[in-house]
């Protein structure tokens, strides 16, 4: 059954407004595969009343941990600055469709923006631990190098690294999609893997679909049930003009070809 | 079953449900997304999401929000139209072995008549929904159920077409609810379903935009359970149809507000997304409640309310 208890092992701030949890989940731990989320209970009350959806950051199965990285935005998330160590969440999961991984001796191009980080350290450690010999390059992007959250854990497990930030406090000066322009320009990138906001997730796609280079992205929406019965969390699918597809099921990870990015709101 | 445990069967519109507890549409899919997560044989019922003639997009997202005690959605009755969910939806369905209540919607009394005639014929179809109460479509759904005079025209129309007994999904969006079941009942509904969602709007004060793409949505949830409750108590003292009531429904405790104002039955919605397992979890505590207090059948609290 995909759901599963999950105690809190460790919480720390890994940035402002950010937080890195520990969890204690051997069911999980052992079956998700990178790109999945756990769909978390943060109340027992009313407050907040739906569960949240979070990206696992990384798992140890030897060691029955998953770790997830969780960006306060409201009163739900910020819950989570208030629960001590022993705290026991009901979860969900592993829930979705994942990362399709990169054919042997290719290069992927891992792109980050803020607290998307967390589904690409899934995907760098999968990739860092098999026997794929993919070449793993990433860019990681935010607006400050504070909001650089949990680079060390992204840079330990990539071949090379970049990063970029808009005030230019660490790394280039810059949006992250402008130093991924130059890259696929260079031309030896034979996928992308992108998660980050909205804005560039439209501007990875567009980048890729000139490029020519096959692209997945990691999406998020609001979210209500998480199993695909709600049709809550749609998102505009290229299938047609008024086609959707879900995030919880579908996704979270798609093909950039699979999204009508048009019709996707500014 | 010792000679001590409850007996939580209910009789509803020709119906013999096992217990009185049944998703509330829209909330449980076509109840196989929900199959990894509880034992949906356990159900009284299970009432699909809307069923219309033709395949529905839906609306553009974001379709749901949570707000305090609640969440809005405006799904826009997204669903693969009749014919499919006759041929996908509903084999697996019966598979469960409880009654299946299928929720139909259109935007014209003849897309109603079709939908009663081609499913009320249809194996593992025990009974229909008629969703005059969506608010999230324009000219059909809840333009039938704020009419008296429309409601009773439309439920005479497939109270005479429908081979299964026809139960209406009453809007809370009206001024007075016991008219409109009144009318419902008059023109030969077999049952009552009440309340939808009540129409709300939340804001993104930031972006200075509405939070939903399509602007306004549905209130589901606690939030709403004083008004759900407050509408099958009044509509309860005027009608004699068995009714069924829902509305923020997350616990045993909360489905017994409904039974003792008068619902028969009671549907889970909201809580659905909350806990999975939120239907046989009010199945199981009703039992409790009924060993608790000495009641030997769940029947017997059906509109049992005191000091009124």
């Amino acid at each position: 059954m995909p759901r599963a208890v999950a105690e809190l092992l460790h919480r720390e701030q890994a940035a402002p407004g950010h937080y890195l949890l520990q969890l204690r989940c051997p069911e999980i731990a052992a079956d998700a595969k990178p790109g999945q989320f756990v769909h978390l209970r943060l109340s027992e009350g009313l407050e907040p009343l739906l569960r949240r959806p979070f990206s696992i950051m990384r798992t140890e199965p030897r060691e029955e941990r998953i770790w997830l990285l969780v960006q306060v935005v409201g009163s739900g998330t910020g819950l989570i600055a208030t629960h001590d160590e022993g705290t026991v969440y009901d979860l969900l999961g592993p829930l979705g469709r994942g990362w399709r991984l990169p054919r042997a001796n290719e290069t992927a191009l891992l792109v980050a923006g803020g607290v998307g980080v967390a589904p690409l350290i899934f995907l760098a450690d999968a990739l860092s631990v098999s026997d794929l010999g993919v070449y793993v390059r990433s860019l990681f992007g935010a607006a400050t190098n504070e909001a650089l959250v949990c680079w060390t854990e992204f840079a330990g497990r990539c071949n090379e690294f970049t990063t970029a930030t808009e005030d230019g406090s660490a790394g280039e000066q810059g949006l992250v999609t402008e130093v991924l322009a130059r890259e696929l320009e260079r031309g030896d990138a034979d996928r992308v893997y992108a998660c980050g906001p909205p804005g560039m997730l439209v501007e990875v796609a567009r980048l890729c679909a000139e490029y020519d280079v096959p692209c997945q992205v990691s999406m998020e929406q609001w979210m209500a049930c998480g199993v695909g019965a709600c049709l809550g969390c749609a998102v505009p699918s290229a299938k047609g003009p008024q086609e959707y597809v879900r995030v919880c099921t579908e996704g979270p990870v798609f093909d950039t070809t699979e999204i009508a990015w048009d019709r996707m709101r500014p | 079953m010792s000679a001590m445990e409850p007996d939580l069967s209910v009789e509803l519109a020709g119906l013999k449900l096992a217990n009185p507890v049944m998703s509330a549409s829209g909330t449980f899919g076509y109840g196989t997304e929900y199959a990894p997560y509880l034992d949906c044989s356990r159900l009284g019922a299970i009432v699909t999401k809307a069923v219309t003639l033709e395949a529905r997009a839906g609306n553009p997202p974001p379709r749901v929000r949570e707000t305090p005690a609640g969440m809005l959605n405006s799904i826009g009755l997204q669903n693969p139209g009749v014919e499919a969910f006759i041929a996908e939806k509903l084999p697996p369905l019966r598979e469960f072995g409880v009654p299946i209540i299928v929720n139909i919607s259109g935007q014209r009394i003849e897309d109603f008549v079709r939908l009663a005639e081609r499913l009320s014929q249809a194996d593992g179809v025990s009974a229909l929904e008629v969703n005059i109460s969506c608010p999230n479509v324009e000219h059909e759904g809840m333009f039938f159920g704020t009419d008296p005079e429309l409601t009773a025209r439309l439920v005479a129309a497939i109270a005479e077409t429908s081979a299964a007994p026809v139960i209406v999904k009453l809007s809370p969006n009206v001024t007075d609810i016991v008219e409109m079941s009144v009318a419902a009942q008059q023109a030969g509904a077999d049952a009552l379903s009440l309340i939808n969602t009540l129409l709300g709007m939340s804001i993104d004060v930031e972006a200075r935009r509405p939070h939903l793409g399509n602007v306004t949505g549905g209130l589901s949830g606690p939030a709403i359970r004083p008004v759900a409750v407050r509408m099958v108590y009044e509509v309860a003292q005027e009608v004699d149809l068995p009714l069924i009531g829902m509305g923020g429904i997350m616990t045993a405790r909360d489905a017994l507000e409904f039974i003792l104002v008068g619902a028969t039955a009671v549907g889970v919605g909201t809580a659905n997304f909350v806990e999975p397992a939120s239907t046989v979890r009010v199945i199981d505590g009703l039992a409790e409640y009924c060993r608790r207090h000495g009641v030997p059948r769940v029947a017997d609290l059906v509109g049992a309310l005191e000091g009124t």
